[in-house]
């Protein structure tokens, strides 16, 4: 796609109607057998962890107990991963009608974080056979933050989620054969009665174990420094996963209404950048509150490495916020995504901070991730980016305008009707399929 | 956008006041909250002015605990750098560069009165026993997750780094000893009564003794331990502050009851979650109502299945 369409609104613009498969492109190709090749070394060096310890694998330390597989890709992929929350409370709650549009992408990204992250969430404990204990409520501790981000996360991540992501499915089964269609449609039914049970879990449970996240460190007391320490970390880490999943999410749409070529709803995308805007101001008044009253401030004046991180982190939030507020003038979609990507750095880096690297433990100690702990947190995100390239080219997830959906109908019936697999418009089986998607045109 | 928040906010107030209200009447920790010290706990006293140093305890708590000597510094002797996966017990020196009072230090879990490691501990693998108030490891239940590494103020449980099971190692008052009427291992050995074992108010009796018959020697004339971290059942006394011997000033609330406080009074009976869950219930319902009219409008206009 050129520069000038990306900047510039079309004459007609463009209206996100329907989530609809992105065709017409393999999905195997050399960067999906990348992924693949990083998944694949992530599982072997996996086993050989579990068989040495975490030890000789990792950099993690009697000082650092925890490395990146918990405070990388669990603390802030997750955050980056509460799209299925953030805009759903937008979307469902707020009404903000036009961010449907993005909700199928928020539940699949969300889903996909959560699966990867507790994945290596149980590869970093020590003792995973012991997580029996999550089916005997009785033995929880039910004041420990890590018990709650323990099992909110799981039970989130096994029920609401993934029962939010099952209509893209039952419309895929629905469109494959049109002998499934009444008990999909039954299904459909039963699962529209539960929604508003299961929907409600869903806000419910990531605000829950997404605040617990911050109360892990409050624990640590003094060892966190008194820039990130705060009665209101849980708060504060609730806060940037919103701002940080709504840029993922917008962010992640328009890459691939470029990537794939689709035309982008300036509506809904302005909106989300405004949300975006206000979460990020009001987030970053509320941490700038927080730090003057508890008299911390001044340490943010010292010349050492905790000052550097924490401006670094306001410095990119506040960028990024203020480029999404200059977007909403001219539809600037690369301001936008620029805005996005900063603002969820600055939010990425604010998550990882009080764990590492505003962590001061007693004696002083260093941690750096070794390579092979690098390689498994890489190849368990690879698998998620993975999982999203094949998903998105078989499910209707990525939102277009109403007439991306004839053409993939005619793209299907022209140039592929050799291809039955794709499901969604598939010759032979049944005339009246394709007499219903003629009439339609 | 008005309405909708109004009808938020009315739903949840519909079910909230009398919630609310039964929550901040029945619920006892929105007072504030004290420790209780277990009928007979236990603990030790150690005394850092009259110890020699002579690492006899370390010795002995590894012998007492069946625990193979840690001889990776030095492969003839048992030499720890700090407390590990091997190493319950540690002599530690402090000696300032100015030449002023130097002091050895020994470390082993404090038993706190209310444990920060034990607050955090997911499924309850570490424990603090009813009746002696020992903080005690179960491997049954240890997932293995460091928590308890982060958590503690005094940086005493320790993981084992290496191999498929590994266990967290701390000690536990050497508690198979004490079912025999044995001392635990360090008390036993020391030649010179630096660490004595005993019910905590004995203990606590014999230091301010100490202090009243050496007004001047130990530092802030305090036992630490006393109130120190909501109390603990080892108990020290020192001439150098507590802080060069790695006993930080925590004050007296202890940390898990200081930091968790808003944390537990918001999950108190689960009431405020519960509340919060049946007024979004209430407004999701409307939404899903109003957008599924729309979208079999929509499906009609386009003649395409509407998606949900």
């Amino acid at each position: 796609m050129s520069s000038a369409s990306m900047t510039t609104p079309p004459a007609t613009p463009a209206r996100w109607e329907r989530a609809v498969p992105v065709y017409g492109f393999p999905v195997v190709n050399g960067f999906f057998l990348f992924l693949l090749g990083m998944t694949l070394v992530a599982f072997v060096l996996t086993a050989y962890r579990e068989l040495a310890g975490l030890g000789p694998v990792s950099g993690m330390n009697d000082a650092y107990g925890w490395g990146i597989w918990k405070t990388f890709n669990v603390m802030v992929l997750t955050a980056l991963g509460s799209g299925a929350f953030a805009i759903g409370i937008a979307a469902w709650v707020f009404r903000r009608k036009r961010l449907h549009a993005l909700m199928r992408m928020a539940l699949l990204t969300s889903f996909l974080a959560y699966a990867c992250g507790l994945l290596l969430l149980g590869i970093d404990a020590g003792r995973p056979w012991n997580f029996y204990w999550i089916v005997f409520p009785w033995k929880w501790n039910m004041h420990s933050p890590l018990a709650e981000v323990a099992i909110c996360m799981s039970i989130y991540a096994m029920v609401p989620l993934a029962i939010e992501n099952v209509p893209p499915v039952l419309e895929r089964l629905w469109y494959f054969d049109s002998r499934l269609r009444p008990g999909v449609e039954r299904f459909e039914r039963k699962l529209r009665y539960f929604f508003p049970w299961i929907i409600a879990a869903a806000y419910l449970l990531p605000g829950m174990h997404q605040s617990s996240l911050g109360a892990l460190m409050l624990l640590a007391g003094e060892r966190v420094h008194p820039l990130w320490q705060s009665a209101w970390l849980p708060l504060l880490y609730l806060g940037a996963a919103t701002f940080m999943s709504f840029g993922c999410v917008a962010g992640t749409t328009m890459l691939c209404c470029v990537v794939w070529k689709r035309a982008m709803d300036m509506e809904v995308l302005d909106e989300a950048a405004r949300i975006t805007s206000w979460l990020i101001f009001g987030w970053m008044g509320l941490r700038l509150l927080d730090i003057t009253f508890r008299r911390a401030l001044g340490t943010a004046f010292h010349f050492d490495r905790f000052a550097g991180v924490f401006w670094l982190e306001m410095l990119l939030i506040a960028i990024g916020g203020w480029m999404l507020r200059r977007s909403l003038h001219g539809h600037q979609t690369r301001t936008m995504f620029l805005g996005y990507v900063l603002s969820s750095l600055g939010g990425m880096i604010y998550r990882f901070s009080p764990t590492t690297l505003a962590f001061r433990p007693n004696p002083e100690s260093l941690y750096f991730p070794t390579t092979i702990e690098v390689l498994v947190s890489l190849g368990f995100i690879c698998m998620g980016i993975a999982g999203f390239l094949l998903i998105v080219k078989r499910f209707g997830i990525l939102p277009a305008p109403l007439e991306e959906w004839h053409s993939m109908a005619s793209y299907f019936r022209h140039r592929r009707p050799y291809i039955r697999w794709t499901g969604y418009f598939k010759h032979g089986y049944f005339g009246e399929d394709e007499q219903e998607a003629t009439n339609s045109h | 956008m008005a309405i909708t928040r109004r009808e938020l906010f009315t739903s949840v107030a519909k079910v909230g006041v009398p919630a609310a209200v039964a929550l901040t009447v029945g619920t006892k920790a929105l007072q504030a909250e004290e420790i209780p010290v277990p009928s007979a706990a236990v603990g030790l006293l150690y005394d850092a002015s009259i110890c020699i140093g002579c690492k006899a305890c370390v010795a002995a708590c590894a012998e007492a605990n069946d625990t193979p000597p840690d001889t990776r510094r030095d492969t003839l002797h048992q030499e720890p750098s700090d407390l590990n996966d091997l190493t319950r017990n540690i002599i530690k020196l402090y000696k300032p560069e100015d030449g002023s009072a130097f002091s050895y230090v020994k470390r082993q879990c404090m038993h706190c009165l209310d444990p920060a490691c034990a607050a955090g501990c997911p499924f309850q693998a570490l424990h603090k026993e009813p009746e002696t108030g020992i903080v005690k490891w179960d491997e049954d239940k240890c997932i293995g997750c460091r928590y308890c590494t982060i958590t503690c103020p005094y940086h005493v449980p320790r993981f084992q780094w290496r191999g498929y099971n590994p266990r967290v190692t701390k000690c536990e008052l050497c508690s198979q000893r004490l079912e025999k009427g044995l001392k635990p291992g360090c008390t036993s050995v020391c030649p010179t009564g630096a660490v004595i074992f005993g019910p905590r108010t004995v203990l606590l009796e014999e230091a301010k003794e100490r202090i009243k018959k050496n007004p001047g020697r130990y530092y802030q004339n305090r036992v630490y331990g006393e109130i120190d971290n909501g109390g603990t059942q080892s108990l020290y006394l020192s001439r150098v502050p507590f802080e060069k011997l790695g006993l930080p000033e925590l004050g007296p609330e202890s940390v898990p009851a200081r930091t968790l406080r808003w944390q537990r009074r918001l999950y108190q009976y689960f009431a405020l979650p519960a509340l919060l869950y049946a007024g979004l219930v209430q407004v999701i319902r409307k939404s899903l109502n109003g957008y599924e009219e729309e979208a079999h409008e929509r499906e009609k206009e386009t003649g395409l299945r509407a998606q949900l």
